[in-house]
């Protein structure tokens, strides 16, 4: 069996930033200790044999897909009733890119 | 006498159809209990009063009039808030959702509002389901009702303790690794996990996709038939709901005892780790069942051994996921005043989010990441098929296993929100039926020498809720631990 993978800060600031989480020092901290008792304690997993992973759940009926019938669209309004950031329309966001 | 607040769902709507009881008598009666017994409790975040006495009207106004009532006809029934109701808030337990007004209705919702059933109130939980003791809630925790210091377990902890109180006869949950059969062995209740896919997950608030069930609460198997056959079957919003089965209402007191009944004991889920009180309750309940006539075998599920981490390594790598649309930008929290999108999004995140759930994505992230992805999420994705062929080798030689809901009673609030590991190994005896997608439910079997319920897991094949209910019914027929108030 491979080696535990240590999470480290580096490790945890990574995982962070495609989470799109903004962790400040003091919860990192906090977070690293608890990730790694974590993975540590779920390490036994990689005991068992590998191979092909099964697809699904065994004795359910498959998936029942609807029609793909287009049907009207939810009005905008309500869309955008959960913002406030909103104009013409259309979500505001802050700049995306530079320029 | 019996009070409004304490008559089942059954003794309800069938008053309501004879005309000896009044919808929105038993509505208020509801309400004000809420408003007297909540402030020591916080189960319920919001009630719809003016929505609910008009719902209650209406159920009132076709009886007179002679029109058929539902089977549900002038019930309260209180709902998870991780369940959407046009035009009602929606937190799921979530400073990020904190305002949120969903424009549409969760098919469960709609269901049992056809049933007759009146909407009565939003319970609290833990946020995004993601916790056993509803703890993590942004909006504080939930206090049991047998004994104001202890934990509900969760992540319905409201909704069990709505029941619990009787504040309502009926709750709706969801039950991802046993967030309904949990609390409601903590809290002296009976609930319902479905088979994977009975329920429409339409307009459930997301958490792990292939786990997530709505489940049902109740004082009694009978109210859990009525609250299945109204809130199952195929829904064509949602493509994982199964087709629609026999109603079980008709059936449920096909059995008058056990005989004939073969029940599975699986010693990993019955001995190793579980408290000494509810080791002696699960004895005492074998015991009884083996006097209803039932066949008591011992059996085998070897890989639950595997069940917590491939548990909570795959329904953090879902969370990784569903959670990604909370981005400040459509609905939710958004933090002001940040000059560039990708910040914006990474501080409402951050402030949107609590702990736990914060700490989950990260760990489903790392389950999924580039070099680590097959020896984590790969490898409990092998060990969730060898659980799900466990449950099918047991089946072929019992109908129905057996086991503790819980491994402890209900432990003190803040004794386990520091340390997650210690609060996941308390699902460790419902996330294997979760991960093979089985119908399972919980039931009170006894009590702690302090007056802590203790419950007890009945596991079936898929579809059979029919089976769980009836035996299920055929206990509390034959004892009283369901009969136990604790609150005046």
């Amino acid at each position: 069996m491979p080696d535990t993978p240590a999470i480290d800060r580096v490790e945890l600031q990574n995982l962070a930033s495609l989470a799109r989480l903004d962790l400040p020092a003091e919860r990192q901290a906090i977070l690293l200790h608890r990730l790694q008792r974590i993975v540590a304690a779920f390490d036994a997993l990689r005991e068992l044999p590998t191979g092909p992973a099964p697809a699904g759940l065994p004795s359910l009926p498959p998936l029942g897909l609807r029609p793909d019938v287009a049907e009207p669209a939810m009005p905008v309004a309500e869309v955008l009733a959960n913002t406030r950031h909103q104009a013409a329309g259309a979500f505001v966001v802050p700049r995306v890119v530079d320029g | 006498m019996t009070s409004l607040w304490q008559m089942s769902a059954a003794a309800i709507a069938s008053a309501v159809r004879a005309g000896e009881l009044s919808a929105r008598e038993m509505v208020t009666s509801c309400l004000d209990r809420m408003q007297r017994i909540d402030t020591g409790l916080n189960a319920i975040l919001g009630t719809r009063a003016e929505a609910a006495l008009q719902a209650a009207a209406a159920v009132d106004a076709a009886r007179q009039g002679g029109h058929p009532l539902g089977p549900l006809a002038g019930v309260p029934v209180a709902w998870k808030d991780n369940l959407v109701l046009a035009g009602e808030l929606a937190t799921a337990g979530s400073r990020m959702l904190d305002r949120f007004r969903s424009p549409y209705s969760a098919t469960v919702l709609e269901r049992l509002q056809r049933a007759g059933a009146i909407l009565i109130g939003r319970t609290n939980m833990d946020e995004f389901g993601m916790g056993s003791s509803t703890e993590t809630s942004a909006y504080g925790p939930t206090r049991n009702p047998f004994g104001a210091d202890l934990v509900p377990g969760g992540s319905s902890g409201g909704s069990a303790v709505a029941v619990a109180a009787d504040l309502c006869p009926l709750a709706v949950g969801s039950d991802t690794g046993g967030s309904v059969r949990q609390p409601a062995a903590m809290c002296g209740v009976t609930g319902l996990k479905p088979t994977y896919g009975r329920v429409s997950r339409y307009g459930l608030i997301a958490y792990a996709s292939s786990l997530d069930c709505i489940g049902g609460l109740a004082r009694t198997a009978e109210d859990l038939a009525l609250w299945l056959d109204a809130s199952a079957g195929s829904d064509p919003a949602d493509a994982t709901s199964v087709p629609t089965q026999p109603a079980i209402t008709p059936h449920l007191a096909a059995r008058r005892d056990l005989r004939g009944l073969r029940v599975g004991v699986p010693w990993e889920l019955n001995g190793p780790g579980l408290d000494a009180e509810v080791a002696a309750a699960i004895q005492n309940a074998v015991a009884q069942l083996r006097g209803l006539g039932a066949e008591i075998v011992e059996c085998s599920l070897p890989s639950v051994a595997h069940a917590v981490p491939t548990y909570y390594l795959l329904a953090t790598a879902e969370a990784s996921s569903n959670l990604a649309r909370y981005d400040g930008v459509r609905y939710g929290l958004r933090r002001d005043a940040i000059s560039r999108c990708d910040a914006m999004m990474m501080q409402s995140r951050s402030a949107g989010f609590g702990d736990e759930v914060q700490l989950r994505i990260l760990l489903g992230t790392f389950a999924l990441s580039f070099g680590y992805h097959d020896q984590y999420y790969g490898q409990a994705t092998r060990a969730r098929a060898l659980i799900c062929a466990d449950f099918a080798r047991a089946f072929a030689s019992c109908e129905l296993l057996l086991s503790p809901t819980s491994p402890v009673p209900a432990f003190p609030i803040g004794s386990h929100i520091d340390d997650p590991l210690a609060m996941y190994l308390c699902d460790a005896l419902t996330v294997p039926a979760s991960l093979a997608g089985l119908p399972a439910l919980s039931q009170p079997c006894g009590f702690t020498a302090d007056g802590r319920p203790i419950g007890m897991q009945w596991m079936a094949p898929a579809l059979r809720e029919d089976l769980l209910l009836q035996v299920a019914h055929v206990f509390q027929a034959n004892t009283d631990h369901h009969l136990r108030r604790p609150l005046p």
